[in-house]
């Protein structure tokens, strides 16, 4: 059983051992062990799966076509084809062909030869066959294991004569684990804690053991150090990632990854959330948001793209990442040409490709933070309680509000009763009123400006009167307006208020009704004005270059009737600072035009006129009464009383039988709002009510999510080649064909693609996934080829381990916390890290798990040790992305003119020691602290990451200001801590950075380092001022210069060492 | 017996670490930046299949896409099709960008400059805007047939610089380092400038991912030289740190590190202890290279006074050969602002004085320091432009939108054949006539001339050999090559 597989991977070690190095000739052969490999390095590109690329019609991946074809005659080497080419000396004839400078060895063709002679039996490649649940194999030194794990783990040490580690030193297990679960370092308290606990016998030291991980996982920092891996593969990021490379605001995704981890989601649950959370019966906002992983991809809005081929883009994506995140298959080869090595088609791959086509979304960006949708409002965390509560009690308070209503009818019939005896007393805004023109004259040539001291005002043309509703109003028509001189003449920063009452005669009508303008000089002045059936503002010194135009958004107008209209404008010279109320309701603004420069000026000689601007825009047919310009801003309350109370003048002056229902209406609403205190109160409240919900809306960020669409099925066209003009047959939704079927009763979407995923039944998903989680502890999957467990990807190095990991996952129910417990308290993983000269010749990438795991740390943790260690580190979780220090000039060479990430506003404050998960992540230009330590650039998915070691990262953790800052935190923190001594502060920093103290020799290189760096800051004081203003965080006064200065470079060499910066 | 202590009295960590290396026994590790120590200079990590004649690549990027037939393209039939319709004969239907799909009409705009004769190879080229350029027409070797597929910026330049439309693949720099390694211990292999053209008007984004080494190890991606902060982000000690200092704390890490490599016995802790040596020679050899004050009057008569202003094209362009002086395999060096869509008349002048002169000055610049004859010089962009007027046309002004079909390039030293005149397009700079060149082929002869085949050269990722010219049919082109 343990030889089903062949130990590629470990290719200099397997000559070491006989076992698989020379096939036993006594055993048969089998197929994906010893044959496949030579198969698919040297035959398959032309005589595999691929029928592009396939030559003579021969395929030698599937058994009846290769025996049909004659290339392999079962059982007889001799007469099988294949045979003879191999064999032959005869270079037109020999296989593989010369010009692929493929050769195969004396020892493959002997191998070739005996398995045609064995029968040539095939297998299915082993991912693609469900795990069994293996037997654990027998082992020497049972009592080492832990677990099940270590089973496995040890059997293979012994085969390969190896014996596992001693167990690391309490104090770097402890550390070791504290890294693995919060991606953080133990404080020194709690190392203290746990060694001295983590004593005496077996059951003693498994159970702290136990607990420490059970505290550690229930700890927010599980969920942030889990998540990271995560969004990785779902190339999370901040911005779409193409051309302008704006601002893309998903981050309620990022955050939502986080809780899922910390809530520890049954993965199954997990997956099937993001793949088709939309999907579900009445979807939570939580099984939206977690859809964002579909909309991770990047994205252009490069004019000129053509939108077909960025859908086709979109999907291919999509299809990529679910490949390598779930199927562990390269099925983006399968693009262009049937994949050449595993089982997976062009169609296929299009027919994978369907299931993501069917999206709402937009083939461009639009260079937006909401990518043109789909998206959601996502309220923060602190609102959400509010927002949810929210709509009961406005629904509530309305109630209330309704019922009031009743209960203030006779307060209202009162009220009426004497009301109508009496004048209505009109208590209107007459404060820096300058205009006060009724035009109810209802006769005559002559109106008048009921303002002291007036000017007569001047009236063109012979005034028709006419009632239509109102008291008789002038008719306007060209000739026939009203031209107040010199009045109203403003300043574009001067506040003014004015309106009327309006009766357009046609939702037609392009026209001015109260306006000092001069559309000779380029319009300018002041106006409000009617068009496109719209209410208008506008300031004007050039049009359209220097001017705000405004206008009401919803049909404002109605053509035929009366309506009142005011402007208020506060002389901010901006769009936002003027206001139309449409019959006393202040109406929603639409921003035409706001270019107007700060020396512009509106003023103008041309009068203010009445029904048209200088010369045009006359409003034919229109009718205009109690017409108001007030000199200062007018408030909501005060434009609220002109509109009703003229509004009511009219309708008292009405006969009561006469009334129309909505006069009646009127009168009831004036008498609630001015004579019903009680009523006004319970209006406040829904009022306030529905101001918080609108403020929280409006403070919400938005996260994009996965949309179906709803008026068409699944499909998508094979594209040729993969190019997206080049459409082939046109093919529906559905998996692969030589994977586990689909089965009849799942829905032929997302969501039945979804659950085939984390059917149990799916030999890949578990695998691939236990995989990825080893990796993330161990360094190196058991596959290491996380993306690929396909024919050219690797092969596990502990196969039945996988297996029994994969079987164990799923019938725990996907339980994440415990399978990483699984592997944390196995013997395998609390071996020490050590290294001996055997185990670096036979296992030296300890593949065979040999020693227990030691590797520097990913770029995010390295940046958070210095900061936890130092005590900067903030605490702070979710929210925006952070900006912290960054070289000048990173965003700015990539970023084009006018794109929302061109130039880099570092954050202040708490914001700069953020853990590195909430960076944010600017895709075209990484953080470039991160990316020296192999960070992705998050533009696609990456499912491991390397680790190189390079001379740029020493600079980077040397001299990165957020480094430096670090280290001279870390010497306050000790200087405040200790007594100063050296003794006392070496042990201090190294307890902290280490988890450990110093032995002799290292304490005598650090303390004479310490006395060389005194003598030197001694001498050059201006170089210790100089060296602590390094970062934004302030310097303790009370300290020293030189002795701070001289310790925090100390601890930037001890934050700089080898031990520190690995696991 | 106690195996570590055996071990422990037997090894140096020199012999340590070429035994680690060994072990490995491939180009990864080899060719970590600046560890030329099993390989002399001017011999590749990865062996070359065949004498190579470049050892080292400038390479200038013009990105946007210039107009070949504003440059070197000559095409004076056109002056008869001025404002007349480009035939469908010769457009054949082919895919517009959506810039100038919905134009209803595609009017021939002849080119506005003035071409002659260059050389004695007889280059017809613009020696209106590029009259030191033509001075060398003889040294260089002239491409008319260059031909892409992608017909906007990004996967354009994506294609250009990784053989691939998608990006995520290594670029020709990474390829070079991973084949060639570095001839410096101080200076990474591959090294990319961006220049900052003196106009600004439209320029097109330019990505990190374009220096990205895609699935080659990390350390072959291309390190960014800034013009302005740090030339190497993170060169430079924080305040208060002279190099003394610096140098002892690195002493100090070191020893720290050696005494746990004792205990652990981790071959990467001899790496991490390597690296900090080697970050501290090239904290040492930055500020040399970047001091220009060591160049010769001379050389600024030579690459003009804009040389002195950082971030320029002539100022970059005299870092490149300042780098490659120092063993440099690869400089990558972008300048922005070739995407003409409108008024070529008023943009091409102030593109072409940002390069004529730097141009001709590197070659004469390379030729006096002996360095021009394994020193490949490569210049173009992602793709051509089109022979019909984007938006208004007159006699003197006119727009040019993208071109995938046909397009110029040029190379120089290294092997590349100078005075060659190779391939030739219809009279509409349209549709290539003879001697095609696909950027894959460009590539195939790139890498010739740095002694690789470029069906040899590969790396396994996702369990194929990968390589810069993919999957497709790419060949040599034997007429380019010395």
């Amino acid at each position: 059983m343990n030889q089903q597989y062949i130990w590629r991977s470990l290719f200099p070690l397997t000559i070491c051992f006989a076992f698989v190095g020379v096939i036993q000739a006594t055993e048969p052969l089998q197929y994906n062990r010893d044959v496949l490999p030579i198969l698919a390095e040297n035959c398959f590109a032309c005589h595999g799966a691929d029928s592009a690329a396939r030559k003579a019609d021969l395929r030698l991946d599937q058994r009846d076509v290769a025996i049909g074809t004659g290339a392999i005659v079962a059982g007889q080497p001799d007469d099988s084809e294949i045979i003879n080419r191999v064999l032959t000396d005869d270079v037109e004839l020999v296989m593989p062909p010369a010009e692929l400078k493929k050769t195969l060895t004396a020892d493959e063709k002997e191998i070739l030869k005996r398995w045609i002679s064995e029968g040539a039996r095939y297998e299915r490649h082993w991912s693609l066959i469900a795990p069994s649940q293996p037997k654990l194999p027998k082992v020497r030194k049972k009592n080492w294991a832990k677990n099940s794990i270590d089973r496995f783990v040890l059997a293979r040490l012994q085969q390969a004569g190896l014996s596992p580690a001693a167990e690391a030193i309490p104090a770097k297990l402890f550390r070791r684990v504290h890294l693995d679960i919060t991606g953080l370092p133990p404080a020194a308290e709690d190392v203290a804690a746990f060694v001295s606990a983590y004593r005496g016998n077996k059951e003693n030291k498994d159970n702290v053991l136990s607990d420490w991980i059970d505290k550690l996982m229930q700890t927010s920092a599980w969920g942030e150090h889990r998540a990271r891996y995560w969004l990785d593969a779902a190339r999370y990021g901040d911005t779409h990632g193409l051309h302008f490379d704006n601002y893309r605001e998903m981050w309620p995704y990022r955050d939502w990854v986080i809780r899922s981890f910390n809530a520890n989601q049954p993965y199954n649950q997990f997956t099937v959330e993001q793949i088709a959370g939309d999907l579900l019966p009445k979807p939570s906002t939580d099984q939206l948001i977690a859809t964002g992983f579909q909309r991770c991809n990047i994205t252009t809005n490069e004019g000129g793209t053509i939108d077909e081929e960025n859908l086709a883009n979109y999907a291919a994506d999509r299809v990529q990442t679910i490949g390598w995140v779930y199927f562990g298959l390269t099925t983006n080869c399968a693009q262009c040409h049937d994949h050449k090595f595993d089982a997976i088609t062009t169609k296929d791959y299009y027919s994978l490709a369907a299931f993501f086509r069917n999206t709402t979304q937009g083939p461009k960006d639009g260079n937006v933070k909401d990518g043109r949708g789909p998206v959601i409002k996502v309220p923060l965390e602190e609102d959400r309680t509010r927002i949810a509560a929210l709509p009961a009690e406005i629904t509530a308070a309305t109630k209330s509000l309704e019922a009031r209503k009743i209960a203030a009818q006779a307060g209202f019939n009162k009220w009426l009763d004497v009301t109508e005896k009496e004048t209505v007393r009109l208590e209107l805004p007459t404060k820096e009123l300058i205009v006060n023109l009724p035009l109810n004259e209802g006769s005559g040539n002559t109106v008048t400006n009921q303002i002291a001291d007036a000017k007569p005002v001047k009236v063109t043309g012979n005034v028709t009167w006419v009632a239509n509703g109102r008291t008789a109003a002038p008719v306007i028509k060209t000739g026939n307006t009203f031209d107040l001189g010199g009045l109203g003449d403003f300043e574009k920063d001067q506040s003014f208020s004015y309106g009327a009452w309006v009766r357009v005669a046609t939702a037609k009508a392009s026209a001015g009704i109260i306006a000092r303008m001069d559309e000779q000089a380029a319009f300018r002045g002041w106006d409000l004005f009617v068009g496109g059936g719209e209410f208008a503002v506008h300031l004007i010194q050039e049009w359209p270059g220097n001017a705000i135009k405004v206008s009401t958004s919803g049909a404002a107008l109605k053509a035929g009737t009366w309506q009142h209209v005011f402007v208020t404008y506060d002389g901010s010279v901006s769009p936002d600072g003027i206001k139309i109320f449409v019959d006393g309701e202040q109406r929603k603004l639409t921003v035409n035009s706001n270019t107007i420069k700060p020396d512009a000026t509106i003023r103008t000689k041309t009068p203010l006129r009445i029904g048209q601007r200088r010369q045009t825009a006359v409003l034919e047919g229109g009718s205009i009464q109690d017409v108001r310009v007030y000199d200062r801003l007018l408030s909501v309350t005060e434009v609220r009383t002109i509109a009703e109370a003229t509004l009511l003048q009219g309708i008292f002056a009405t006969a009561q039988a006469d009334r129309t229902k909505e006069q009646n209406q009127t009168l009831l609403n004036h008498y609630l709002n001015q004579h019903d205190p009680e009523y006004v109160k319970l209006q406040q409240v829904v009022l306030d009510l529905e101001q918080e919900q609108t403020a929280i809306d409006a403070r919400s960020p938005v996260t994009h999510v996965q949309v179906e669409k709803q008026d068409s099925d699944a499909m998508a066209y094979i594209l040729m080649r993969g190019e997206y003009d080049k459409k082939g047959e046109q093919v529906s939704a559905a998996t692969p064909a030589s994977l586990h079927p689909f089965a009849d009763d799942l829905p032929n979407n997302r969501l039945g693609l979804a659950q085939w995923i984390v059917d149990p039944a799916n030999p890949l998903t578990l695998r691939v996934t236990v995989n990825r989680f080893w990796q993330e502890i161990f360094g190196r999957g058991i596959v290491t080829t996380p993306e690929d467990f396909g024919v050219m990807g690797a092969d596990p190095s502990h196969p039945e381990l996988l297996d029994w990991l994969a079987l164990e996952f799923r019938d725990s129910g996907w339980d994440v916390r415990k399978l990483f417990k699984l592997m944390l308290t196995s013997a395998t993983y609390r071996q020490g890290a050590t290294i001996t000269q055997q185990k670096l010749e036979v296992d030296r990438d300890n593949a065979l798990l040999s020693r227990g795991p030691r590797f520097r740390m990913d770029a995010e943790m390295v940046r958070d040790y210095a900061l936890a260690v130092s005590g900067l580190l903030s605490r702070k979780m979710y929210g925006p992305g952070t900006k912290p220090y960054q070289p000048s000039g990173i965003w700015e060479v990539v970023g084009l003119a006018g794109g929302d990430t061109r130039n880099y506003v570092q954050d202040k404050g708490k914001n700069l020691y953020r853990r590195t998960v909430y960076h944010f992540w600017k895709r075209m230009a990484a953080p470039p602290n991160m990316v020296a330590f192999n960070a992705p650039s998050r533009e696609y998915c990456a499912v491991s990451r390397e680790r190189t070691n390079t001379p740029l990262q020493a600079l980077i953790t040397l001299n990165d200001p957020q480094f430096v800052e670090a280290a001279r935190k870390l010497a306050e923190l000790a200087l405040i801590e200790t007594d100063g001594s050296d003794q006392a502060m070496i042990d201090f920093i190294i307890t902290r950075a280490l988890s450990r103290s110093l032995k002799d020799r290292e304490f005598e290189i650090v303390q004479s380092s310490k006395q060389h760096l005194l003598e030197y800051y001694q001498a050059h004081a201006d170089d210790a001022k100089l060296l602590l203003a390094v970062g934004e965080s302030k310097v303790d006064d009370s300290m020293d210069d030189i002795t701070l200065a001289t310790w925090t470079m100390v601890c930037n060499q001890i934050l700089n060492l080898d031990e520190v910066l690995n696991k | 017996m106690n195996i570590i202590e055996e071990y422990k009295t037997l090894q140096t960590r020199r012999q340590f670490f070429s035994q680690g290396k060994n072990l490995l026994g491939t180009a990864a590790l080899g060719s970590l930046l600046g560890s030329g120590t099993s390989t002399s200079a001017g011999e590749g990590v990865v062996k070359t299949h065949f004498p190579a004649t470049a050892k080292r690549v400038i390479y200038l990027h013009m990105v946007g896409g210039p107009a070949q037939m504003d440059l070197f393209d000559h095409k004076p039939k056109m002056k008869e099709f001025y404002d007349k319709e480009l035939p469908d004969s010769v457009r054949k239907g082919q895919r517009l960008t959506t810039m100038t799909s919905g134009q209803k009409r595609f009017p021939i705009a002849p080119s506005k400059f003035k071409f002659g004769p260059a050389g004695e190879c007889g280059m017809m080229m613009n020696t209106e805007l590029l009259p030191n350029l033509a001075k060398k027409a003889d040294d260089i070797c002239w491409m008319r047939t260059l031909h892409t597929e992608a017909i906007n910026h990004e996967p354009a330049i994506a294609a250009m610089q990784t053989g691939n439309q998608v990006p995520g693949r290594p670029c020709l720099g990474s390829w070079a380092s991973y084949g060639l390694g570095s001839e410096n211990e101080n200076l990474p292999a591959f090294v990319v400038l961006v220049a900052v053209p003196s106009n600004r008007d439209q320029e097109q984004a330019i990505s990190s991912r374009l220096w990205g080494s895609g699935y080659l190890p990390g350390e072959h991606a291309g390190v960014s030289f800034r013009s302005a902060g740090d030339p190497i982000l993170y060169i430079n000690n924080p305040a208060g740190v002279p190099a003394a200092v610096r140098k002892r704390t690195i002493n100090n890490i070191n020893a720290l590190n050696e005494i746990n490599f004792k205990a652990v016995g981790d071959p990467e802790t001899q790496t991490r202890i390597r690296q900090y040596e080697m970050a501290f020679k090239m904290q040492a050899s930055v500020p040399e290279l970047t001091d220009l004050n060591t160049e010769s009057d001379h050389t600024f008569k030579l690459y003009g006074e804009e040389a002195k202003k950082l971030g320029t094209f002539a100022n970059t362009v005299l870092m490149a050969r300042r780098l490659a002086e120092r063993g440099v395999r690869f400089i990558q060096i972008y300048h922005n602002n070739w995407d003409h869509h409108g008024n070529v008349a008023g943009r091409m002048p102030s593109q072409c004085k940002d390069v004529d002169q730097p141009c001709a000055a590197l070659i004469d610049d390379l030729k006096q320091r002996g360095m021009f004859e394994d020193t490949l010089i490569i210049w173009g962009g992602e793709f051509g432009r089109t022979i019909y007027s984007q938006g208004n046309l007159s006699m003197t002004n006119y727009g040019r939108d993208h071109h995938p079909r046909c397009f110029s390039m040029w190379m120089a030293g290294g092997g590349a054949k100078g005075g060659t005149i190779y391939g030739e397009t219809d009279d509409f700079s349209y549709n290539i006539v003879n001697e095609p060149v696909h950027i894959r082929d460009f590539h195939a002869t790139v890498m010739q001339l740095l002694g690789y085949d470029h069906e040899q050269l590969s790396y396994k990722y996702q369990g194929l050999n990968q390589r810069l010219t993919g999957v497709l049919p790419a060949q040599v082109i034997k007429e380019l090559v010395l």
